[in-house]
């Protein structure tokens, strides 16, 4: 009682430090708060669907960014098929339509014994439950030269879409005729599993037209296609024959990109735009809560909750997957509304729901106007405490196909504006 | 005669564990169905990631709008994708992770979104 009481006094202080006091439905009458951080796919949806599930739960989302900028549909960036802006939802309507505070600042910490986020910035927020989605980091050191910020400008990721985006088409742009763009990729499990095949395609779409001489070359760590492998080994076979060559089992150890090359383990392979995706984990904010091989974070599936900490529930990317759960913006999308729903449950002292559904779709653009999609429903296990896929559900398209174009671009307005409007 | 009973044994010990290995895993333990009016909420907003918060899609999609269609209309197209009577590109596949009955009530709730 009396924590409680210092920690809604300590966040009215908060409130009062940032200037939220005198805004339109603020606390005073609020049940309860709820600090979301990061406002990916994941944070995003829980901080939305939490207000339409209960209007009386405040909701603080911490994100650093104006805008949020999606990773699908930014391999057709790359292609040049889109631009950024093609990819940019502001965040204002969270708070225009939903009365979510967002705080633009960069959480640092998070204090699960006192319940308080720490801001780069700002004071600490304190919350009733804090909701952290932070997507991924990569693993310091898997690829050493990295260490380097020479080399992070010189050889790209751009696996978190943004400036990395904009600065890889640059390098493809730049590349003459009948040069190599080498994309390695890491071992699974890794955010969006189609997403590196289908950015071959996209690179390679845009040597085909432009730059007919040059090659994509991938170098997978994977011993063979880890997503739709037959729908892309067909497409790359069928549209981009003599443009892509895919080598498995082919790790990257290290970089030099003074000599251009990809270091594997018994050879260098030299590129004129190398683009290495390295190992990743959890989104470092979520170190304190990872749980499993150094890398994820292990949640109670009906709730969200960290196994390591009271009060703090993770999402999206950087959980422990569940067998065959897809780390990629759908589900993430999808976890932030079970999460939401748990959390209002669990703020209003009822049960969570016994039995939540998630669902994924992911579409890849295996050029501007084909698609092949994946999709699959899953379902809670209550022997084994995890969500499994329904046996008989889920699959792949049967071919790449034009129509599933058309449904990928609605895909992704829907869900941005479900996420983020 | 005791070499081949040891050899007999062995064998049948052989069959069982390869027929061990070849079970196939115990089939999931699903939680039953939530029809509560949460249960069917938290269930329905699974579908608006591509047909629009509570079925209401983005101005001009081409992705078919669930609020405030009849319920019959929405059912029946539900339970004909999942018995591939409707041609789709991914709803029958989709369709096939839920009961029927969790499909009456996804129809239910939509029917009653205002559009």
């Amino acid at each position: 009682m009396k924590m409680q009481r210092r920690g809604f006094l300590k966040a009215g202080a908060a409130a009062a430090a940032m200037g939220l006091a005198g805004c339109a439905g603020m606390p005073g009458g609020a049940k309860a708060r709820v600090v979301v951080v990061g406002g990916g796919y994941g944070g995003a949806t829980a901080a939305k669907y939490i207000r339409l599930f209960d209007p009386s739960i405040e909701v603080v989302l911490v994100e650093p960014n104006e805008a949020f900028v999606s990773c699908p549909i930014s391999n057709l960036v790359l292609g040049g098929f889109k631009s950024m802006a093609d990819i940019t939802t502001p965040y204002k309507g969270l708070e225009a339509n939903h009365g979510i505070r967002i705080v633009r600042d960069m959480a640092t910490g998070i204090d699960a014994a006192k319940k308080q986020v720490r801001l780069a910035r700002g004071d600490a927020l304190s919350y009733d439950r804090v909701i952290v989605s932070p997507g991924i980091d990569f693993i310091a050191g898997a690829i050493p030269a990295l260490a380097s910020a020479d080399t992070q400008a010189r050889v790209l990721h751009a696996w978190k879409a943004g400036p990395q985006t904009v600065a890889l088409r640059r390098q493809l742009e730049e590349m003459p005729d009948g040069g190599v763009y080498v994309l390695s990729i890491p071992e699974a499990p890794y955010r969006c599993p189609p997403g590196p095949y289908e950015r071959a395609c996209q690179v390679a779409a845009y040597f085909k037209a432009k730059k007919p001489r040059s090659k994509v070359l991938i170098l997978d760590a994977n011993a063979d296609v880890t997503s739709k492998g037959p729908l892309f080994k067909k497409a790359w076979a069928d549209l981009y024959k003599g443009i892509v060559e895919y080598r498995g089992n082919s790790k990257a150890v290290d970089v030099d990109a003074r000599a251009g090359a990809v270091k594997l383990e018994l050879e260098d392979v030299k590129g004129n735009v190398l683009n290495v995706v390295p190992p990743m984990k959890a989104g470092a904010i979520a170190d304190p809560f990872i749980t499993a091989n150094k890398r994820w974070c292990g949640v109670d599936w009906l709730t969200f909750e960290s196994q390591a900490a009271k009060g703090v529930h993770i999402l999206g990317d950087s959980t422990l997957s569940a067998p065959l759960m897809p780390k990629s913006g759908h589900m993430a999308n999808a976890h932030g509304k079970a999460c939401a729903a748990a959390v209002v449950a669990l703020l209003n002292g009822e049960a969570p729901n016994p039995s939540p559904t998630l669902t994924n779709t992911c579409y890849s653009f295996v050029s501007d106007t084909e698609v092949v999609h994946v999709a699959s429903v899953h379902k809670y296990d209550t022997k084994d405490r995890t969500f499994k896929t329904v046996p008989g559900s889920g699959g792949v398209s049967a071919a790449r196909n034009e129509l599933e174009a058309g449904y990928a671009l609605n895909w992704a307005r829907n869900i941005w504006a479900d996420t983020l409007t | 005669m005791i070499a081949i009973a040891r050899y007999l044994a062995a064998a049948a010990a052989f069959a069982a564990g390869i027929a061990a290995a070849q079970q196939p895993p115990a089939p999931p333990a699903f939680a039953p169905s939530n029809l509560s009016s949460s249960g069917v909420r938290s269930l329905a907003a699974n579908c608006a990631a591509c047909h629009g918060t509570n079925g209401r899609p983005a101005p001009g999609s081409t992705l078919a709008g669930l609020a405030g269609k009849p319920r019959d209309e929405l059912l029946t197209a539900m339970t004909q994708f999942k018995d591939g009577k409707k041609p789709a590109t991914l709803m029958h596949q989709l369709t096939k992770g839920y009961s029927q009955e969790e499909l009456a009530a996804l129809a239910d709730y939509f029917s009653r979104q205002s559009r």
